[in-house]
C-alpha cells in the first residue's frame, strides 16, 4: 500500500479553538498532512470558516452530525466521508484517511507510520477502536436498528459477503482507512438514518474490506468514548499510548472538575 | 437538579442490580463478562446491568435431561473476515447510491 497518509479532523469549534488544535497537530505530528472538516450550521456565517488558520478545510453543514444523544437520534458522518471523498478527487497522493474528531489527540510522531504498519501487517482496510461484531447480541445500539428493513434489506442486497446479515460496531473516531475503503464507503448513502458506529464498519465489511481493531496494547489503552482525559496526556505519553480521547476542554482553557 | 441527580441514580440502581446478580460467564471463551441481574417477566428475560454485548446460547446436555435446559451467555469472535471486495478504486468515487 502506497500513498501519504491524510489526517481528516472534525471539529465544530470556532476559529481560535481551531487554532490551537491545529499548532498541537503540528507540533505532535510534524509534517503529517491535515483537512479540517467543520461543522459549522448555515447560522454561523462564512467569516468564522475563513478565519480559520488551516488552508485545507471544507465545511459541513449537516443536522446529522449536531445531535444531542447521538445514538438514540443515530448521529452520522456520511456528509463528513463525502466532503473529504470530494477533496481528495483531485489529490490522488494520499492511499490513506486517518479520520479523528476534534478531541482525539496523537501522542507520537510517527502514529500515521504506526497506523499504516498496523494495517499492512494484519491486511486491514480499516482499522478502528472497539471493533466488534454485533447482530445478534445485546448491544442495545443494534437492537434498536434491528428491525429496520431498508436496512436489512440495503445489505441483504449489496453485500459481497457470504453472511449478509453481520453487524460490526466502531468506535467513532480514530479510525483509519485506505483511500480504496474510504471512497467506497463514502460514496454510499444510508438507506435510513443508522448510527455511524454501526454504519461505517458494517459497510465496509459488506463492500468487502476487511475491518480490523487497534488491539489491546499501546494503541488503544487511553482511547475511551466518555469524561475528558485532559489531565492524563502527559501520563499517557509516558506509558507509550499511541493517541488520546477525549480532551474535551483543551482548547478552550478552560478545564471541567473530573 | 434531576438532571444532575439522574446520573448518579441510575448508576446506583445498576449498582444493585449487579450485585443481586451474578456472574455472566462467555461460554465459549470461560471468561467472566461482568456481573448481570436476570429477571424473568412476560414471557421474556430482562437482561440488566451487562456492558458486553452477548449472545444467548442454549447450552448442550451431557445427559439428555427434557424437564429443563440452560441458556448461557457467549461473544462473537474477535471480527477476522478476509478482503474480499469486488474492486479497489482510488479515483473519484461513483454517483451516490440510494
Amino acid at each position: 500500500m502506497t500513498g501519504r497518509v491524510l489526517n481528516l479532523i472534525l471539529t465544530h469549534q470556532r476559529a481560535p479553538q481551531i487554532g490551537a488544535m491545529l499548532k498541537w497537530w503540528e507540533r505532535e505530528l510534524p509534517g503529517g498532512a491535515i483537512l479540517l472538516a467543520v461543522n459549522h450550521a448555515a447560522e454561523i456565517g462564512d467569516r468564522e470558516f475563513d478565519a480559520i488558520p488551516h488552508a485545507d478545510k471544507v465545511r459541513v453543514d449537516d443536522p446529522r452530525l449536531r445531535t444531542r444523544d447521538h445514538p438514540r437520534h443515530r448521529q452520522s458522518y456520511s456528509a463528513v466521508f463525502r466532503a473529504a471523498a470530494d477533496w481528495l478527487a483531485t489529490r490522488p497522493e494520499f492511499g490513506f484517511v486517518h479520520f479523528a474528531e476534534f478531541d482525539h489527540l496523537p501522542l507520537t510522531a510517527d502514529l500515521n507510520d504506526r497506523q499504516r504498519a498496523l494495517a499492512e501487517r494484519d491486511g486491514a482496510d480499516v482499522l478502528g477502536f472497539a471493533v466488534r461484531r454485533v447482530d445478534g447480541t445485546s448491544q442495545s445500539i443494534w437492537l434498536s436498528h434491528a428491525t429496520d428493513e431498508p436496512l436489512r434489506k440495503f445489505f441483504h442486497d449489496r453485500s459481497v459477503r457470504a453472511d449478509p446479515t453481520v453487524v460490526l460496531s466502531m468506535f467513532g473516531s480514530g479510525s483509519f482507512w485506505t483511500r480504496a475503503a474510504f471512497l467506497a464507503v463514502a460514496a454510499q448513502a444510508e438507506p435510513c438514518p443508522v448510527y455511524l458506529e454501526l454504519w461505517l464498519p458494517t459497510l465496509a465489511h459488506h463492500l468487502g474490506f476487511r475491518v480490523r481493531g487497534y488491539g489491546d496494547g499501546d494503541a488503544s489503552a487511553r482511547v475511551q468514548n466518555l469524561g475528558d482525559r485532559v489531565r492524563e496526556i502527559e501520563g499517557a505519553r509516558a506509558a507509550g499510548a499511541w493517541s488520546i480521547h477525549p480532551v474535551k476542554t483543551l482548547w478552550d482553557g478552560t478545564e471541567k472538575t473530573p | 437538579m434531576a438532571a444532575r441527580w439522574f446520573p448518579r441514580i441510575y448508576s446506583l440502581c445498576l449498582a444493585v442490580a449487579r450485585w443481586l446478580g451474578s456472574p455472566i460467564v462467555d461460554q465459549r471463551t470461560g471468561r467472566v463478562l461482568g456481573r448481570a441481574l436476570l429477571l424473568p417477566r412476560k414471557g421474556k428475560v430482562w437482561l440488566i446491568g451487562l456492558d458486553v454485548p452477548v449472545v444467548p446460547v442454549f447450552l448442550p446436555q451431557e445427559r439428555t435431561t427434557f424437564w429443563k435446559q440452560e441458556i448461557g451467555f457467549t461473544t462473537h469472535p474477535e471480527p477476522d473476515f478476509p478482503h474480499e471486495a469486488a474492486q479497489t478504486p482510488t479515483s473519484p468515487p461513483p454517483t451516490l447510491r440510494r
